[in-house]
């Protein structure tokens, strides 16, 4: 036990850690930006929004380790980058999923409230439509922020070295039942730690908005 | 130089078709019990949930809270590398559907657990004051009604279980996903391995999104 | 006044650089800019080394005994490590005037090619088709693909790990040897790929693999009190050390420092003190 509660050990993983939450953080971002934007393509339909379904359609529907393998070794992107650019690709589309879900369940008439009062489209959904949809899929876009972080543990499959690749590098010089159990444990409380303080701040917000409204 | 995509590297991957077909033969397998055992712990946990005792919504909280905030590469890694310490060497196979099962059942559980708090109370009461037993209750009165609530994201977990699969490929599963990085590193033809390997999961996952979709629309329709 | 000096033999070997990008490898271009410079006995490509008094090496920093970053000291050290040392030292008289750049395999071509390193030290194999692109120096180190297994197992060689597993990385050289290998023995084992040897080596200890098998230097680094590397080797594969076409004094003074430290017996003692033997 305590050849692996030490400073060097915590300091190691830490660095992994943080390379997890720059991966993660910068996937969550984008993807989150750009899902809306195809959300609302996909909703709105067309030619764009018809696009917008076949990119969502095809990169949901395969997994994430693959675009992971692909980005990693087909582009010249730097490790780090292509593990950031392959969770943003996949992401999108999961995120672009749950928007969708906020849009359709925001009533019609918003849309032409928002009209008579001299609003023009982009603006009533800027300013009345999105906010309420987005607000109305906290909870699962929540939840597939933390799947986001989990997931970043992929990367590791290409040699990025995350919280899990840090811990696995560690894992190789230790050798009894013991070290290994307690190294298993402390990656996975931290993962828990993380995700977990998440979702809890999430659903406390959402349940405080909640009553706030109604 | 010839392109990623040139026609040789299609040709080679033609004539290695049976790499392909063996991973995509895993693939499947695993899915289909891992989805199995997924719903059978989701049921088990989920009704776990609804319960009055507070032991048993603990240990729904438990499973669900543990297994949905750790990663399952994690989880996967502990079954493959953790557990032979102490003396259980799983075959990898059960340790992909397993690990997947178990991870994919956490969330199964809570699906079946909004379903079956989605029936309104005075139901469970109405049948219980007609005598049935605990069991006869949720097997012909509640589960049928949180079924048809439940479909729609089980299906969509389905789907989700399917693409995580490809986790065996970290530890030289087998799986489609295995081969499929195998055989693109030993040739470097990577670009006609990772097409025709996102095609066969699209193959197998657009149809049951899609199916999901549907049942979701039906749903609201219902609703 | 100094500092014009400098800047203009900085800018000097920059041309110089560019002439040797412009004109291909095979001319020599670095004799001209020598001439240029002034001083026809030291070689341009090496004064400009001087003058800059820093020699700068590429290395790797994931391969123990080899070039090796420790994560909780930050500090570089191994054979190869060394060896830039030993350059250093007989180039400037200073075996602290030396930077370490961290190499890929992917990046120390590019980084030869854009003079951001003037030396590649990093278990880089000598190939005719490497050659064309690089000078090289004789070999420093012979390496080949190796196995380690638990000394527990009592494993001896290749032929005892018939029907076994082997781990391997996922990369085309140790599963291309071994599988000749086993052909010749007329033996079979399953291969496993892993994507990093971290990964390997765990599955090597927790029982899931018989055998973990990669160039040797590479699996010196994940030697410990349990596991045992056997002698054999297949594929031998040489290690020398780069430098970028048209910087042919460098290559020659890399050269005559390796045959100095071979006939001094000097090259030993740095091997053996890495426990590479």
């Amino acid at each position: 036990m305590s050849d692996i509660f030490q400073v060097p050990i915590f300091l190691f993983l830490l660095q992994g850690l943080r390379v997890t939450l720059t991966i993660a953080g910068a996937a969550i971002l984008m993807s989150l930006v750009f899902g809306t934007i195809l959300a609302v393509l996909r909703n709105h339909g067309g030619f764009w929004g018809h696009l917008a379904a076949v990119y969502i359609e095809a990169v949901r529907n395969a997994p994430l380790l693959l675009f992971i393998l692909a980005f990693r070794f087909m582009t010249p992107l730097p490790p780090v980058y292509a593990g950031i650019v392959a969770m943003t690709v996949f992401e999108t589309a999961a995120l672009a999923e749950i928007v969708r879900g906020g849009l359709k369940s925001i009533h019609k008439g918003q849309w032409e409230a928002g009209a008579t009062q001299g609003f023009n489209k982009i603006q009533v959904l800027r300013y009345i439509v999105l906010p309420q949809a987005i607000h109305n899929v906290i909870p699962p876009l929540v939840s597939q922020f933390t799947t986001i972080i989990k997931d970043t543990s992929y990367v590791w499959a290409v040699g990025i070295e995350d919280l899990t690749g840090k811990g696995m590098i560690i894992m190789g010089r230790y050798t009894t039942a013991a070290q290994v159990f307690t190294l298993f444990g402390l990656i996975a409380a931290i993962y828990f730690v993380i995700n977990y303080s998440i979702s809890c701040y999430a659903r406390r917000r959402h349940q405080r908005m909640a009553k706030a409204i109604y | 130089m010839p392109g990623p995509f040139a026609a040789f590297k299609w040709e080679a991957l033609l004539s290695d078709w049976n790499v392909f077909a063996e991973g995509f033969g895993m693939t499947i397998a695993v899915s289909v019990l891992a989805l199995l055992l997924a719903l059978v712990l989701g049921i088990a946990f989920g009704m776990m949930g609804t319960e009055k005792s507070r032991l048993f919504r603990l240990v729904n909280r438990c499973y669900v809270e543990l297994i949905q905030n750790t990663p399952l590469v994690i989880q996967i890694f502990f079954l493959y590398n953790g557990l032979p310490y102490i003396g259980i060497q799983l075959p990898i196979f059960w340790v992909g559907m397993l690990g997947i099962g178990v991870y994919h059942g956490a969330y199964a559980a809570e699906v079946v657990r909004a379903g079956i708090l989605s029936v309104p109370k005075g139901q469970f009461e109405a049948a219980m004051a007609q005598g049935f037993s605990y069991r006869d209750t949720m097997r012909h009165i509640i589960l049928p009604q949180a079924k048809r609530l439940a479909y729609p994201p089980l299906t969509n977990l389905a789907v989700n279980l399917i693409k995580n699969t490809s986790v065996m490929a970290m530890i030289a599963g087998g799986d489609l996903m295995y081969h499929a990085d195998s055989w693109a590193s030993a040739n470097l033809y990577y670009g006609p391995a990772y097409v025709v390997t996102g095609l066969l999961y699209i193959a197998i996952c657009f149809p049951l999104a899609t199916y999901a979709k549907h049942l979701e629309s039906k749903l609201e329709v219902s609703v | 006044m100094k500092k014009v000096t400098t800047c203009f033999l900085a800018i000097l070997f920059c041309i110089g650089m560019l002439a040797v990008a412009g004109c291909g490898a095979d001319k020599p271009a670095a004799s001209d800019a020598a001439s240029a410079s002034g001083s026809a006995a030291v070689p341009a490509d090496i004064k400009a080394i001087k003058d800059r008094g820093v020699l700068k090496v590429g290395i790797k920093v994931d391969v123990p005994k080899f070039g090796f970053k420790d994560p909780n000291t930050g500090e570089t050290s191994g054979m190869e490590i060394d060896l830039a040392k030993q350059l250093a030292q007989e180039i400037l008289g200073d075996a602290s005037k030396v930077e370490f750049e961290s190499v890929t395999a992917k990046t120390r071509g590019p980084l030869l090619d854009n003079g951001e390193v003037d030396y590649v030290i990093a278990t880089f194999t000598i190939t005719d088709e490497r050659k064309k692109s690089y000078n090289f120096t004789e070999p420093y180190f012979k390496d080949g693909v190796a196995l380690m297994v638990k000394k527990a197992s009592g494993i001896q060689g290749l032929a005892d790990l018939n029907g076994k597993k082997i781990g391997v990385a996922q990369s085309a050289t140790s599963k291309k040897a071994l599988e000749s290998a086993m052909k010749e023995k007329n033996m079979k084992a399953d291969i496993l790929e892993f994507g990093t040897y971290p990964e390997i080596k765990t599955a090597l200890d927790s029982g899931r693999i018989d055998c973990f098998s990669v160039d040797g230097a590479i699996l010196a680094g994940y030697l410990d009190d349990s596991t045992v590397i056997l002698p054999e080797r297949y594929d031998p594969q040489l290690y020398g050390i780069a430098s970028k076409k048209g910087n042919d004094g460098l290559a020659k003074f890399a050269n005559d420092t390796i045959a100095k430290l071979q006939s001094s017996g000097e090259m030993d003692k740095i091997i053996e003190k890495w426990g590479l033997k």
